[in-house]
């Protein structure tokens, strides 16, 4: 019921003080859109098992804005990725994988992760706080 | 048979009797014993779910500053919501990788570790490799001769089951949710298990200058018998604050 009050507050924008989840312990995700959701395919250039997050670098194929050639792409704290089960070998550079980002409300080609389908067609999910508070868009 | 049957009631009776003492020398020993808080705790109502518990304890409420450190405050945090809604949050400690120190170390979200030994209790919390060390049965020494940090000195005792501790010498720098403090901040701490394998640190934080009255914050930990605590090094942080003190993402790589 709480959970429920949080979502409806949080979406009508009143519910940020009352509702907000225990912070990360390195930094807002307010750099992120909540609104929009970029599904971006292509070949992994980089991947960092690194605190305090980890990252994809991703030569993009397809999906997101026009003409969109290289992402980077932030994780969690692979802390909190392994105690989801993830492990510094599910991603590999060179993987051809379809990731689906909340972009940098910058506008900057960057974004945070938010699921993550690896060549063996398993679908990873890192464990973002509020991760129901991001709207997926085509 | 009768008669037989009349003393083994009668030893019975005894034996119950004893065993009724024992139980209330066990359970004063108990009582005064430490009890094994030792292991891997995570905040019970965080990120692991448990919100819903019965010994989540009551939200706090908001600190009591006095009038000449409120209004900064409460601007502060206007400013910071204000720059949410903007999606430039300010950039806080956190964004250099910068750990809370105390108390808010103790705030989770990740877990800590609860060590045990002769003459100290030692807390290691995984978010940047936080320790801090609690010295049992000794004396706390005066602020003067403590050099500021993040961790203070901390000392305690077990009373009746419980660990009360002390901690000074606080940088200033140091904030729990931007809260101000004075370098004479003196947080003291109850540290009891309320159920089996549920942790509560009633924590105080005693700053006459810049507070009303003493400001109390109550944690729940719940315990984690299977997790072994892992490192966590700020290796490739691509955090920064721009000019105005947003926060900002690095793009393209590691440095």
């Amino acid at each position: 019921m709480k959970h429920q009050l949080c979502v409806l507050l949080v979406a009508i924008g009143v519910g940020a003080a009352v509702c907000t989840p225990p912070a990360a312990a390195h930094h807002s995700f307010a750099i992120f859109d909540h609104n929009r959701t970029y599904t971006l395919k292509g070949k992994v250039r980089e991947f960092h098992w690194t605190n305090p997050h980890g990252y994809i670098e991703l030569d993009v194929a397809e999906g997101g804005p026009d003409g969109l050639a290289q992402f980077t792409i932030e994780l969690t704290s692979i802390n909190m990725l392994r105690r989801a089960n993830w492990k510094s070998t599910d991603v590999k550079v060179g993987d051809e994988v379809t990731a689906i980002v909340a972009p940098l409300l910058s506008g900057e080609p960057g974004g945070l992760l938010l699921e993550l389908t690896v060549p063996d067609g398993r679908v990873l999910v890192p464990p973002v706080p509020a991760i129901h508070t991001f709207k997926r868009t085509p | 048979m009768a008669q037989a049957t009349t003393m083994t009631s009668g030893a019975r009776a005894l034996l119950c009797a004893l065993m009724g003492l024992l139980a209330v020398e066990a359970s004063a020993q108990l009582a005064n014993a430490e009890p094994n808080i030792s292991g891997t705790w995570e905040r019970l109502g965080g990120l692991g779910g448990g919100a819903d518990s019965p010994y989540v304890p009551p939200r706090e409420g908001p600190p009591p500053l006095k009038p000449q450190y409120r209004a900064d405050y409460e601007a502060r945090r206007a400013a910071a919501r204000a720059a949410d809604e903007r999606g430039e949050p300010i950039a806080t400690h956190n964004t250099f990788c910068i750990p809370d120190g105390m108390p808010g170390m103790m705030a989770g979200p990740f877990p800590f570790e609860i060590l045990q030994s002769p003459g100290q209790v030692t807390i290691v919390q995984e978010a940047y490799n936080q320790i801090r060390r609690i010295y049992l049965n000794k004396p706390q020494l005066p602020l003067e001769e403590i050099e500021p940090g993040f961790y203070g000195r901390s000392v305690g005792q077990w009373r009746d089951g419980e660990l009360h501790v002390e901690t000074l010498g606080i940088k200033e720098r140091v904030r729990f949710r931007d809260v101000p403090h004075s370098p004479a901040m003196r947080i003291t701490e109850r540290i009891r298990l309320v159920a089996p394998d549920v942790l509560w640190d009633e924590i105080t934080i005693h700053d006459p200058e810049v507070l009303e009255e003493p400001w109390q914050v109550t944690f729940a930990y719940r315990r984690l018998p299977d997790y072994e605590i892992l490192e966590y090094v700020c290796e490739n942080n691509r955090e920064y604050a721009d000019e105005a003190g947003g926060t900002r993402l690095r793009i393209g790589g590691p440095e």
